[in-house]
């Protein structure tokens, strides 16, 4: 078909164009009239639960009411502007880059490590690995109930033993220095066994010649690390990130459940600060504006990685 | 032309069949059907126990049909309910946190309970007059009445009766004033050098904790938290708050008797269960855990006062959400008036831990029985003579958080007691202003 393309097109004059253009329009439709038909019943979910939702918080963004009992009305972008205006909002932004960078990174630089150490399957390694796959499979809110209570002031298990070596016990979720540090050490520990699995992947695509080649050339392990593994795990390294990102944006099971952003909204994040808006202040306005910007920072984003991981694959 | 028809008669039969499912009452009398939400705040034996209570309300009312629908914490049940009526369709009945009513209130998501009230023959007066008078506050708005109390509860002092005679005091004779309180708290508190390895006393603070713990202090040192008649002041930047926050902080910092920071309640219960904490602050809805876990002696006793002893409530009240249809409104009634009866009342209290809110429920023989048993189950009862209501304002989570930030601060050592109360204050006024504006502020 698209070899008789090219030959159909000198050919047709421009009175005859548009029946041909309709004709073809409609024969290649009802070649994949079928393949619609398949998609349909996904296509319905999808509007129904995510671009119906999606569209509804645009057109709720756009709307406030003035006083409790007064009518919601069009206000444009006002409530953009009031979430902007906010101290929480901020407040929750910085939170967010903070925990962003301070989990992704740590967390990525133990996965990279665990993969390069168990990266040879044995029955050791395999059991190790495991183990350290493990808190992925623990739910969050159930990890976190766990960590409530290893972080207990004076009586948990984490004061129980560091306790000994320090003079002031530290209070870890009811001191705001601390708290936010408390809770990256939970996705830690969470999200490092889960980015360890791709690397372990993208391991095994390192090319078993090149390390040869690169062996007998004398290239020590250090060598071979820097010159041939981490170029050829690049691609991991981007999609991982992007996961611990989103990540970081997306999950806020352990804030819920152990601080609900507190002391003093030293750990809210945005996430947990459009539930808020939603729920405890009930300004259906202000939580669309807060999902809107969160979206659309998230979307950047993901564009931007795509982006880059394109013009990886099109580049040398 | 012929399968178009076949079509038209088949959706039509289907259609009609669709209809006879979703409309069953119109095609017989049956009872009428009737959600219950509740919320879960302690553990999930209660949720067995409601499921018990409706079953038995359904085998003795076979006019009603009634679902309990589990809905997570106090919170999700608020978020729930109003998903629901949002959604057109509200549950018929739902308990309810008491001081969520004055929001929900001003929202116009509430029935006035008034009109049922007068149809039973009884005025509001009889109606309200079963329940502790400590209770009506948070039932009744405006002069008309939008809740039922189901499940209340006060703060308590909780003293560790062992360490107490260890430390020479006599825990028969628990401390009745501040003053007496940090003396306490300052022999039962044990050092090891500069590390202390026995806290005299702990008292909770996150959020939801926190602010009912300030107006638990507030109240005792002779205060108010907020205007109990009008949703749109509270009185954060006042002395008598002021003297609560200061005394709470040098119960730290100058003391030394209570752990630095904020510490939420499950943290004040397991540290008072291990011997770590020798005194608590705490809901009367812990003491059934207390009960089951303390390998100690522990006594229970009234919060001490600074200048008068007071306490503010805390708990449930079933309502029922706006826009339910005449019907499903007078089932519901029927069922929330059995739920509060005081033989049912008295049963829920019992397996729960909760004080019973009717006053004949503490007439009935196992109720009776049962405080002989468990005599600190009594103190709880006796301390509502000189409880309030919880507070209760316009946005109530939020200009309590207003709060609550700031007092996290000054447990932390961040702020001093007098500024940060000025910035709660300055913050919960921003929060209530659009309420003001349009009653107390809206001028002729």
């Amino acid at each position: 078909m698209s070899l008789a393309e090219p030959a159909a097109l000198p050919v047709a004059t421009s009175a005859a164009a548009r029946p041909d253009v309709l004709k073809r329009l409609i024969v290649r439709f009802k070649a994949s009239l079928p393949a619609y038909l398949l998609l349909l019943p996904s296509l319905v979910f999808l509007a129904l639960f995510t671009y119906g939702a999606m569209g509804r918080v645009l057109v709720d963004a756009l709307y406030q009411r003035a006083t409790p009992k007064a009518p919601v009305r069009f206000v444009g972008l006002d409530n953009i502007s009031a979430v902007l205006a906010d101290p929480a909002f901020t407040g929750a932004v910085i939170n967010n880059l903070i925990y962003a960078v301070g989990t992704a990174v740590p967390s990525i630089g133990l996965a990279l490590l665990f993969a390069l150490a168990l990266s040879r399957t044995h029955a050791v390694n395999s059991a190790l690995r495991a183990a350290l796959f493990l808190p992925v499979l623990i739910p969050m809110v159930a990890a976190s109930a766990l960590f409530l209570f290893i972080f207990l002031p004076n009586v948990g298990l984490l004061d129980y033993y560091i306790g000994r070596l320090l003079p002031v016990l530290p209070n870890w979720l009811g001191d705001p220095d601390i708290a936010l540090y408390a809770i990256m050490i939970i996705t830690i520990w969470k999200n490092a066994g889960y980015y360890m699995l791709f690397f372990l992947a993208g391991l095994q695509a390192v090319p078993e010649d090149v390390m040869e080649a690169a062996h007998l050339d004398g290239a020590g392990p250090y060598q071979r690390l820097r010159h041939i593994i981490l170029p050829e795990l690049k691609p991991t390294f981007l999609f991982v990130t992007v996961i611990a990102i989103l990540n970081a944006v997306t999950q806020v099971d352990h804030v819920f459940v152990m601080t609900q952003g507190g002391p003093s909204n030293s750990t809210n994040l945005v996430l947990f600060y459009i539930y808020q808006q939603a729920v405890e202040h009930y300004d259906i306005g202000k939580a669309s504006a807060a999902t809107l910007l969160t979206l659309a920072a998230l979307m950047g984003l993901t564009a931007l990685s795509f982006r880059t991981m394109a013009n990886r694959e099109g580049g040398p | 032309m012929l399968f178009s028809r076949r079509l038209m008669l088949g959706l039509a039969m289907a259609g009609t069949m669709a209809g006879a499912l979703a409309f069953p009452a119109l095609a017989g009398e049956g009872p009428t059907e009737v959600d219950l939400f509740f919320p879960v705040p302690v553990d999930g034996k209660l949720a067995r126990d409601m499921g018990a209570l409706i079953k038995e309300f359904n085998e003795t009312h076979s006019g009603v049909k009634a679902t309990a629908v589990y809905t997570g914490s106090y919170d999700d049940t608020l978020i729930k309910t109003r998903a629901a009526i949002k959604a057109g369709k509200p549950p018929a009945a739902v308990i309810m946190s008491a001081n969520f009513l004055l929001d929900m209130q001003i929202e116009n998501e509430l029935t006035n309970l008034d009109a049922l009230i007068k149809a039973d023959g009884s005025t509001k007066e009889q109606f309200l007059g079963q329940f502790f008078p400590a209770l009506q506050g948070n039932a009744v708005i405006s002069r008309s009445v939008y809740g039922v109390p189901f499940h209340n509860s006060t703060p308590l002092l909780y003293i560790n009766a062992d360490k107490a005679k260890e430390a020479g005091l006599d825990p028969s004779k628990p401390p009745q004033t501040w003053a007496e309180l940090t003396d306490w708290a300052k022999k039962l508190t044990k050092r090891d050098g500069d590390k202390v390895t026995q806290w005299g006393i702990a008292i909770p603070c996150a959020y939801d904790y926190c602010g009912w713990m300030m107006e638990t202090l507030t109240m005792s040192n002779g205060g108010r938290y907020y205007n109990e008649e009008f949703g749109g002041e509270v009185y954060y930047d006042t002395p008598s708050m002021l003297g609560a926050l200061t005394w709470w902080n040098d119960l730290i910092y100058k003391h030394k008797v209570h752990t630095p920071g904020a510490t939420p309640g499950p943290a004040v219960s397991t540290s008072f269960i291990s011997g770590n904490a020798a005194m608590m602050m705490l809901s009367t809805g812990s003491l059934t855990y207390v009960r089951d876990n303390a390998k100690f002696a522990y006594k229970v006793a009234f919060i001490p006062r600074n200048v008068r002893n007071a306490v503010p409530i805390g708990g449930a009240s079933l309502i029922m959400p706006a826009g339910l249809e005449a019907d499903k409104q007078k089932a519901a009634w029927t069922l929330i008036k059995w739920m509060t009866s005081p033989e049912k009342s008295g049963w829920w209290s019992r397996a729960t831990g909760y004080f019973a809110p009717n006053m004949a429920a503490y007439k009935t023989p196992e109720m009776v029985d049962f405080l002989n048993k468990n005599p600190d189950a009594k103190t709880a009862v006796e301390q509502l003579d000189v409880a309030k209501p919880w507070f209760a304002t316009y946005k109530t989570v939020p200009v309590r958080k207003n709060l609550e930030d700031e007092v996290m601060l000054v447990l932390n050592g961040k702020k001093q007691p007098k500024e940060a109360l000025a910035a709660a204050q300055k913050a919960a006024d921003e929060t209530l202003k659009p309420y003001n504006a349009e009653t107390s502020l809206k001028l002729p």
